[in-house]
């Protein structure tokens, strides 16, 4: 049945009922429908120490000029890899000009 | 996160009600466990976890998080240590051992029986199709807000309080509440199966939805 088949009047109070049971159990459960990211796969036989840390799935590095936002560009997979790998792996931020070192921006590391 | 079945077997350990539970220990819309100033759990104390032989499944789960596919797949990540966290994360162990260390298994499986009832409602709700069909009845419950002025600690749905929800639905069809906490949850989630049974019914029918029986 389609939903133009369905009697054009529900009544509000079971109507409501019905959206907060769902919505109550998608936020007591997780309940999610559609796509989701993140997360590793790992496989469930296989020894914890193999896990990656989940917070390096995502990141980006952020240029603002005051509290303005002007740029965002992700942290190479290569590099959230790394970090992921070892909690005590780290990565340093450089800032070159013209192939020559300016700053060095700070370290960042994996349990960070 | 804590589901009404976690609610029932944490009320049980502490000699509460869901509804004394839910009113006191519960937050959004009885929906997580309500913390303290200090950003902890309330449960959590010098000597432990007050309610740690019915932990929900997400304190059994950590430091892992867990996602299914819907098709039988699950996916596990590790989390970082929280700060304060005194266990110790060992590296030889599998996946699959610390679930059953955990006692995770009953619970998978109450999810697995919910989410059921969790995509009925969301089918129930699509066929609906409610925008701009749900009429604004005269009487008690017209022009009122759809959630309550606290929302943050009233359950969002009267679902959520098992002893509630079951001592109206025991009494209508004459049966006994349950007392193990176990038999209640298969009964909970039965009454909810009947509830929802009837909705499509009536939906399939292209009848309107009468308020009644289920508005406990």
């Amino acid at each position: 049945m389609g939903k133009q088949d369905i009697g054009k009047i529900v009544n509000r109070r079971e109507v409501l009922k019905l959206a907060g049971t769902a919505a109550a159990f998608c936020a007591s459960f997780g309940f999610l429908h559609g796509s989701q990211t993140g997360g590793v796969v790992q496989d469930k036989h296989a020894p914890v120490g193999k896990m990656e840390l989940t917070k390096w799935t995502q990141a980006e590095i952020k240029w603002y000029s005051g509290a303005t936002l002007l740029e965002s560009v992700p942290v190479p997979a290569k590099v959230l890899k790394h970090l992921q790998s070892d909690p005590a792996a780290t990565v340093e931020i450089k800032l070159f000009r013209s192939g020559q070192l300016l700053r060095n921006l700070g370290t960042i590391q994996g349990k960070h | 996160m804590v589901g009404p079945h976690e609610v029932l077997g944490m009320s049980r350990h502490l000699g509460l009600t869901t509804t004394e539970f839910l009113a006191r220990h519960a937050d959004n819309g009885g929906t997580t466990l309500r913390f303290g100033d200090d950003g902890r759990c309330a449960f959590v104390t010098e000597e432990g976890c007050r309610v740690h032989p019915r932990r929900p499944l997400v304190c059994r789960l950590y430091p892992l998080g867990r996602a299914t596919d819907g098709r039988g797949g699950e996916r596990f990540a590790l989390f970082p240590k929280q700060d304060g966290c005194e266990a110790d994360l060992g590296t030889g162990g599998t996946i699959a051992r610390f679930l059953e260390s955990q006692g995770v298994a009953p619970y998978l499986e109450w999810s697995v029986r919910y989410g059921e009832l969790y995509r009925r409602m969301l089918g129930l709700l699509e066929r609906l199709d409610i925008q701009g069909r749900v009429e604004a009845v005269e009487g008690p419950g017209a022009g009122e807000p759809a959630v309550e002025p606290d929302a943050r600690r009233a359950p969002i749905s009267p679902w959520q309080d098992i002893d509630a929800s079951l001592a109206g639905y025991c009494d209508e069809n004459r049966i006994a509440v349950p007392a193990v906490i176990e038999e209640a949850i298969d009964l909970h989630l039965a009454a909810m199966r009947a509830w929802l049974d009837g909705l499509e019914a009536q939906a399939g029918e292209g009848r309107d939805i009468s308020p009644g029986k289920d508005d406990r």
